[in-house]
């Protein structure tokens, strides 16, 4: 059994984060040890005055993540990060991170490097740095990235507006970092509002677009739910060097799964709802149903009326 | 011998449950290995619970490695979490709350303080209580948590309670080497706690429990609901080995089949618990099959540090067969007179 350790936020309630990738991870056959960067009573979209608990500062962070490390050194084929609050405790996981990736080269990493969406920032400015410290250094140990379009700009230091745009950001990206998911693009770049554009990038092949119809709600945690999903996947394809894997594939797959989620968690939300960020009891409604979906994590049955979501290269 | 995963699928959630139960586990919390919430959360999601895990300690790992890192949640975050934002802001509605290790008795008294008013508010709820004290005759929590337990039980409507030998003795007071001692610990906890509707006392073990070179635990219950007000123990064949979590994950499974997500899927305690039993003891024996082909000969105490609950999943199952378990585990029930 592969295990991973994932360092990111624990709510108690609700599905972002590390209680967002656990479940599923787990019915995949994962250990999954979790490193919680927080401990919240759910997510921050319920609004600042609902949200009680604490960050875990750097020291215990750093001292919770060397005990681990120190005491089972080379026992995970993965490491799995997420939101992480501040600067240091980004640096802090880094560095850990890195140092084991060092001692165990075939370790897969998948950084998500969480900061913000649409503009605006959810973490301190001086993260930026960390992050792109972690990707773009010549000697980054990360293999899988999973940014969304602004986070990528912010990585690559420049707007993106169109596919060229896009392709070069990859293209510079991929000098450190082998495969690299664009989980949502803006508008304007494939100028369909009708739609979700995630591009599927491996060094050395062409980037491919796939598209998934939009869901007009909103839902916290899907990006937590789909890195975790995609590790699995792309930990088969890179560990197992299986040259008939391919990675839009295994990103279609993931999609399928994410889209079979939503629909649940539709299914379940009162009629017409549209959740607005602030709202607590909208909040509660639109938690992901990750235990109402539990059918949909098991990779020794088809997904039943999958969809072909790979689009056309970029 | 590793034995290849059973594929199984799940039906659709709403085909068998109309919904899902949700529980509040207030335990600890390790970053590898299964102990607390970690023991608990997997399993309860798996069988169909969407736990809320609040967890009381951050640990790299359970003590039983010898070194670990890591932190206590403080008392005031512990109640924030519950009470202003769990039950003021978000309205949670709680089918049961399980409550475990607290790592100071400031936290174990704000704890019980908010899930005993909650539970006096809205009687449904089921509080499923471990009054973690220590085992083997050894405490591991502070000597201060004995006397607030006792008040904790004597004041709150717990649904059930589950101490092992040590903490049953503590709490009622009555050494148990016999059933005739089982008996009166079980009286007397009920007149010291008789706000308390159930009681489960795992892992019992009486000298004369070496029955002609066979190793036997026994695991006993009292309902003290009117309607029942009877007591049965199990005896059950010892593994050759001590894991770590097996309580944990032993409550865990209790409050999934105590708390049925249909009403008439109700049973008695004993019914109940001969369910759990056998689980349990399919799981723990998978385990130590899976541990021993690991790293084989060097265990001589047989001490099992993580229970492998990832590798047990299709043990989990919801639609399992507990009758498939019976032939292996030999559990045999009588009632206790």
């Amino acid at each position: 059994m592969p295990r991973v350790l994932a360092t990111q936020s624990h709510v108690v309630h609700g599905f972002v984060g590390n209680k967002a990738a656990t479940f599923p991870l787990q019915c995949y056959g994962w250990d999954v040890d979790c490193c919680n960067s927080v401990q919240y009573s759910n997510h921050t979209g319920y609004g600042m005055d609902k949200v009680f608990g604490n960050i875990t500062d750097e020291k215990d962070l750093n001292q919770l993540l060397s005990g681990v490390l120190c005491n089972f050194a080379n026992d995970y084929e993965a490491l799995l990060s997420g939101y992480l609050p501040r600067k240091e405790s980004v640096r802090c996981m880094g560095q850990h991170y890195t140092a084991y990736k060092r001692e165990n080269p075939n370790s897969v990493w998948l950084m998500d490097p969480v900061m913000g969406d649409e503009g605006q920032l959810y973490v301190d400015q001086d993260v930026v740095v960390e992050y792109r410290n972690l990707a773009l250094s010549p000697y980054s140990d990360v293999d899988i990235m999973t940014p969304n379009h602004f986070e990528l700009e912010i990585i690559c230091g420049k707007t993106i507006d169109n596919e060229d745009q896009l392709k070069l950001a990859l293209q510079e990206l991929h000098q450190t970092v082998p495969v690299v998911i664009v989980t949502s693009c803006d508008e304007k770049v494939f100028n369909d509002p009708q739609h979700v554009y995630c591009v599927a990038s491996m060094k050395g092949h062409n980037p491919v677009v796939l598209r998934v119809p939009l869901i007009k709600s909103y839902f916290t945690g899907v990006g937590d739910l789909f890195s975790a999903l995609l590790l699995d996947r792309v930990y088969k394809l890179l560990s197992l060097s299986d040259e008939s894997l391919k990675l839009e594939h295994q990103v279609n797959d993931v999609l399928n799964v994410i889209q079979g989620v939503l629909k649940i968690t539709m299914a379940y939300a009162p009629k017409n709802h549209i959740a607005k960020i602030g709202n607590a009891i909208d909040m509660k409604n639109a938690e992901l149903r990750i235990i109402e979906s539990r059918h949909l994590f098991n990779q020794d049955i088809p997904i039943e009326g999958k969809q072909n979501f790979i689009y056309r290269e970029l | 011998m590793t034995r290849s995963k059973e594929p199984r699928a799940f039906d659709p959630f709403s085909k068998r449950e109309k919904r899902t139960r949700r529980v509040l586990s207030v335990q600890s919390h390790v970053i590898h290995g299964y102990v607390g919430n970690k023991a608990a959360t997997f399993p309860l999601q798996y069988r169909g619970w969407d736990v809320d895990g609040l967890n009381t300690v951050q640990f790299s790992n359970h003590p039983g490695y010898g070194r670990f890192t890591g932190f206590r949640s403080q008392p005031n975050e512990i109640y924030e979490i519950m009470q202003k934002g769990l039950l003021e802001g978000l309205q949670m509605e709680y089918d049961a709350i399980l409550t475990g290790y607290l790592p100071s008795v400031e936290s174990l008294q704000i704890t019980a303080k908010v899930v005993g008013a909650l539970c006096r508010r809205e009687p449904h709820i089921n509080w499923i209580l471990d009054p973690v004290l220590g085992d083997n005759g050894k405490l591991y929590v502070a000597e201060e948590n004995v006397p607030a337990y006792k008040q904790i039980l004597r004041e709150n409507d717990v649904y059930v309670v589950t101490p092992n030998q040590f903490e049953m003795e503590t709490l009622s007071g009555v050494k148990i080497d016999s059933l005739q001692s089982l008996r009166l610990s079980f009286e007397l906890f009920h007149e010291a706690y008789p706000r308390v509707e159930k009681i489960v006392v795992t892992s019992l073990e009486f000298p004369s429990s070496a029955d002609i070179g066979e190793q036997y635990i026994y695991c006993a219950c009292f309902d003290t609901h009117p309607a029942s007000n009877a007591m049965s123990y199990f005896k059950i064949h010892k593994l050759d080995a001590q894991f770590s979590g097996s309580g944990d994950l032993f409550n865990a499974l209790l409050l999934d089949c105590i708390v049925p997500a249909q009403k008439e899927d109700a049973a008695a305690l004993p019914t109940v618990l001969r369910k759990v039993l056998l689980l349990v003891d399919k799981i723990l024996r998978r385990t130590l099959e899976l541990s021993v082909a690991e790293d084989a000969p060097s265990q001589q105490s047989r001490v099992i540090k993580d229970l492998k609950l990832i590798q047990c999943a299709e043990l989990l199952h919801p639609d399992r067969r507990f009758e498939d378990f019976e032939a292996a585990a030999r559990i045999t029930e009588s009632i206790l007179d």
